[in-house]
This record gives C-alpha cells, structure tokens and sequence, in this order.
C-alpha cells in the first residue's frame, strides 16, 4: 500500500460510516415539509397579487407588484373587525378555560382515590366517542331552548362540552405517569390537593399543557360546522363563516381571498411560535431517580 | 424527639392482609432500622406511620398522641423518600423551604432554616440549582434538607440509598448516622440492605411476611438470632445450615449423606430431634488439627478477607477467613468450627433450640 493510499484509509476511518436509513429519513422529511409547505408559499404568494396577476402567472411565481392593498381590502370586505374580535373571544375563553377544567378533572381522577373514579373517567372518555355531527341538531335545540343562541356562552359551552374530554385522556394518563412519591412528598409538607395540583403538577406538565394548548386553539380557532349551527346573526360570526361568505362573494377576487386565509392562520401561528418553546423534554427529570 | 408506639397494627388490601398484627416500641431519640426482603411489609408500616397509608387495625401513636386519623403534615413527621420526589421546577431552597412556606412561617424564619440546613448538609452552594443540575448523593441530601428544617418529632425514611452506588452509599450512611447523632431526632429507617441495618441502628426490627421476627440491637440479632430466618437473613455472607439428626451421646449431627459432624454439645433431649445446625462462616476454621475434612469448590477474594466456599459431608459451607492462606479450588482442607459458636434451630418451625450459643 502506498503512503497515499495509506493516508486515504486512515481519513476514510476517522470519518463515520454513511448512514443511508438517516439519509432515506431526512429526504422525506424534506419531501414531506416541501408538500406542507407548498400550500402556505401558494396562498401568501396569491394573497400579494392582482386578478390579473393571478390570472397570467404562475401559482408559485413570486408576486412582481406586491399588492399589499388586498388585505386592507379583504379586511374591510370580509368584516374581520366583527369576526376577528369574536373569534378572539371565544377562543381566549374557551381555550384556557377547558384546558383549566380538563387538568383540575384528570388531577382529581389520577390522584385522589375515589369510589366511582374509574366509572367516571370511562363516562368522560365516552364524550369523544361521539361524533360532533351527530349531536349538531340536539345541540341547537338544547342551545335554543337556553336562549342562548347568538351569543358567547352559546358557542363556548359546547366547544368545552367536546373539548374537555380528549383533554382529559391525555392528561390523566401524563399525570398518572407522574411518581406518586411526588404528591405524597407534598402532602406531607402540607400541601393540600389544590396546592399540590398547582405547585407541584401544572409547572410538571407545562409541555403537554402547552401541546394540548395549541392543538385546542387552532380547532376552537377554526371550527366551522357548530358555530355555522349556533352563530346566525352576522354581528356574531367567528372567522371561518366570515371567510366562507367571503368566497361566495369575491370569488373571483383570489387576491383578497387568500389576503383573508393569511390574516386567519396568522393567529394560530403566532401562537404556535410562541408555546413551541415549552416543548421541552426532560423537565422532569430530576424530580426521582434519573 | 418523641416516641413511637405501634400497637397491634394490621393492614389489609381487601381480603389480602400484608402486616398481621405488629407491636413495637420506638423510644425518644432512637434509630430504628425496619429490615426485612421485598414484600414483608416494611414498607407498607412506615407509611402507615406517615399516614399515607391508612391502618387496618391498632393503633400507632407519636408522644402518645394516637395518630390513626390524623394527616401526614399533622403528625410532625418528614419523610424522605427512596427516589428522592423532589418536586422538580423549584430550586434546591425552594424545595426545602416549600413545607415552611405552606405552614406561613415568615420569610426571615424560612431563611433562617433553610440556611441552618444547607449548612448542616453542605448544601450552601446548590441553593439556586433544579433538581436535575444534581447528582444523586446531592439529590438525596436536599431530600433530607426538606426534612430537617421541618424540625419534625421523627424522621422516616423509606430506603434512601438504594438509588446509589456502592462507595455513595457507605458514605451517605455515615452522613445520616451523624445527623441523627447531632439533631437527636427519632429515626423510623426502612432498608432490605441488613448491612445498612446493621451499621446504622440503634435496633432493628427483621420483619418477615408481615410479621415481626425479632427486635433487638444489631448485635443481639447477629449473635443470638431467635429464628433460622433472622439468623439467614442477618449477616453477610449469610449463616451457614446443616440439617440433621442429632445423635444420642453427643456424638454429633447425623447429615444427610450419613455423615455425623461434631457440633458441641447439646442438650440430651434435643436428640434424635431434626435440627438445622447454624454456624456463621467468620467461625469456620481451617484447622491443622484433626477436623472435618472438606474440599474447596469456590475461592472469593476481596482483599481484606477471603470467602472460601467447601464441601464437607456432602454440605456446601462458606468460610471467612481473615489470613492470608494459600488455597486453590480442589484442595482437601480440616475445618471445624469454633467453640461456642453454633445455633440451633428446629427443623420444621425454624425456633431456636439453645438459647444461649452452645458451650464445648
């Protein structure tokens, strides 16, 4: 073997071996992203374009004259003072709420013994064995014999009627995870069951509270079919009914169309972005033995 | 300090009944070592005194105050568990403060304590960090931090050195061993380690199946166990057993390859009485003298002694020995045992039969 060669042998085993698996991975998920990302570049792209422009041009060409009007447009156009602001409403109630709910309720069925606790959580869980459809007509009629159609609590009490349950599930099963050495330690300095659930477990599970947070604002933030049921005065609108009479409407202004799909999934986004941040492994580790 | 009486304590789990009545007197200020293997129900009795658990049947009371229904943070009493269960977003102080905090002591008193803790502990420098910036002995020093700016009557602990390595634990042994001689506090100690019982206690309580077997000072326990578990189970490495016959005329132990071994004597209405013969294997000696002969199977060095396990009269024994002998597996010894060192236990429930260790 010449020196040359030599050289080339001992660099080839300072270098790890080529991990094809993880190449195969990382393709995919470049593939994958490409294919989510596609509709997003699609819409904001239109959102920034003339009819005109739509109408000659390319779906993913970049916008030559960026229409930065569409959206005042589509924000006047599409009502969004009314539906924006009860959009944010019912989801700044709604969410924390149900997610306040949801964990008191799976606290209480994972850690304190009761009598029928296991009856209990099986008839909640039952709750996310129905479909939302099916209930849609009963709903009205119970919602309208409370007179609540049209308003707030209207909407917000069946969002947290379908909402708490799969809540439920997945927090009994995080907090029953966690060692029961933890509330015993707090019992026995004192801590009461509310003070244990709020000292001790809630700053454990802020990652899944913060998952369970945003998949729950983005469902409230875009439901449709039970707030089309419950909401029919305009005034009342959330914005996905705002966008779907904007597309009747302008349905050939795309520009402003998809101004108005950007402006409704900002939010979510954003908050998304900022509790992403919590999802953070690990923090409990330290609490026991690790 | 206080007292801890538990009187006839039962526990059951539906049909299931774990501790069958347990009677034992904790004094002010002892160290008490609850020993026993997994499932005897150790346990299970320490939380029953921290209230964790609810009691069955009897009573346990602290300073003669019966506590049965009374709330863990109502019993003064700390507890520091085997897995440590600090609560893992608050800082090493705020572990340690948070007790304090919920009984409202004022924030100049909680300083002042938790100083006077960390100080005890060494803990002054990990003040600010999580839980999970420590290492394990570090961890189960703040569990005992928490427990000792309670000021609590009596301190349980439920095996706290088990997540431990080897060398950690020795030295964390000696640690709470100080502690206790410091603060004086009564210790309720739960291990499955019998040398950490030993080292540690003031007295142990061996329970076994719910039971308690003997109660006694470590050395009361080693040197007169009242039963073939307490003698198995105390020591290490374990007591060795022979079972047997014994023969009339002193002449010995008729085993079961129909050798007779010389064990001392006995009382004469012991004979013809199926017995296990103890002997612990620091009293095996290998003798120049006529003795039993037995082969090598087994040689153990760990330095500072060495566990030599033979085969005499068809009997596996394990031997101690503290010199430094040249032996090799398959080599041909004389062993015998030394005098006034045996136990006798009866074969079918396990009693001891002599009570004081056999005169030669």
């Amino acid at each position: 073997m010449t020196s040359a060669n030599l050289a080339a042998v001992q660099a080839d085993a300072g270098r790890p071996p080529r991990d094809w698996v993880l190449i195969g991975l990382w393709l995919s998920l470049i593939v994958v992203a490409a294919i989510w990302i596609a509709p997003f570049v699609f819409i904001v792209f239109t959102s920034l374009k003339s009819t005109g422009q739509v109408m000659t041009t390319s779906a993913f060409a970049p916008p030559a004259d960026p229409q930065f009007s569409n959206y005042a447009s589509a924000w006047a156009r599409g009502r969004f003072d009314t539906t924006f602001v009860n959009s944010v409403v019912i989801t700044a109630i709604k969410v924390p709420l149900g997610l306040m709910i949801s964990a008191m309720a799976a606290y209480a069925l994972a850690k304190i013994p009761m009598r029928f606790g296991r009856l209990t959580l099986v008839l909640i869980l039952f709750g996310t064995m129905i479909p939302f459809q099916v209930m849609l007509a009963p709903i009205f009629t119970l919602v309208n014999g409370f007179g609540l159609i049209d308003t707030y609590p209207g909407v917000i009490l069946p969002y947290l009627a379908f909402g708490i349950p799969y809540q439920v599930f997945i927090l009994h099963g995080f907090f029953r995870a966690i060692p029961h050495e933890l509330s015993e330690a707090a019992r026995i300095d004192g801590a009461s069951h509310f003070t244990t659930f709020r000292r001790v477990f809630l700053p454990v599970s802020l990652p899944v509270l913060a998952a369970l947070f945003i998949l729950d604002f983005v469902a409230t933030w875009n439901e449709f079919a039970m707030a089309l049921v419950l909401l029919q005065d305009r005034e009342m609108w959330t914005l996905p009914l705002g966008l779907s009479a904007f597309q009747g409407q302008f349905s050939r202004d795309y520009g402003q169309l998809n101004a108005a799909i950007v402006m409704t999934v900002l939010p979510a986004t954003l908050v998304y972005l900022i509790f992403q941040r919590y999802f953070v492994s690990g923090l409990t580790s330290g609490a026991v033995k690790g | 300090m206080a007292s801890v009486t538990i009187s006839e304590v039962r526990k059951t789990y539906g049909a299931v009944a774990v501790i069958h009545g347990v009677d034992i007197d904790i004094r002010h200020g002892e160290f008490v070592v609850l020993v026993g293997p997994s499932g005897c129900g150790k346990s299970t009795l320490l939380r029953m005194i921290a209230g964790l658990e609810n009691i069955s049947a009897g009573t346990i009371a602290i300073d003669d105050r019966v506590v049965n229904h009374l709330e863990p943070k109502d019993r003064d009493i700390a507890m520091v568990f085997q897995n440590y269960a600090l609560y893992p977003q608050m800082t090493v102080a705020q572990n340690m403060s948070f007790a304090l905090e919920l009984a409202r002591v004022d924030k100049a008193t909680i300083r002042q304590k938790v100083d006077a803790a960390a100080a005890i502990l060494g803990l002054e420098p990990l003040l600010d960090r999580k839980p999970a910036q420590l290492s394990g002995g570090q961890r189960q020093r703040v569990a005992m931090g928490r427990a000792i700016v309670r000021n609590p009557k009596v301190f349980l602990f439920d095996e706290p050195l088990s997540n431990l390595d080897a060398k950690l634990r020795v030295a964390m042994r000696a640690e709470i061993k100080s502690l206790h001689q410091r603060l004086g506090t009564t210790v309720v100690y739960v291990t499955h380690d019998q040398i950490e019982a030993m080292t540690m206690a003031d007295r142990i309580v061996v329970l076994n199946a719910g039971r308690v077997e003997q109660i006694g000072t470590p050395l009361e326990l080693y040197d007169r166990p009242v039963n073939r578990f307490v003698a198995g189970f105390i020591g290490s490495p374990a007591m060795n057993f022979i079972a047997g016959t014994l023969e009339a005329g002193q002449a010995g132990l008729k085993v079961a390859s129909g050798a007779v071994i010389a064990v001392g004597p006995y009382p004469a209405e012991l004979v013809g009485r199926q017995v296990e013969f103890g002997i612990r294997p620091e009293h095996i000696l290998v003798s120049d003298a006529e003795g039993l002969d037995a082969r090598v199977d087994v040689v153990e060095p760990t330095g500072s002694e060495t566990h030599v396990v033979v085969d005499a009269a068809g009997e596996k024994l394990v031997a101690l020995i503290r010199r430094r002998l040249p032996i090799a597996v398959g080599d041909r010894l004389s062993i015998a045992f030394e005098e006034g060192q045996g136990h006798l236990f009866d074969a079918g429930n396990g009693q001891r039969l002599a009570l004081e260790p056999m005169d030669v």
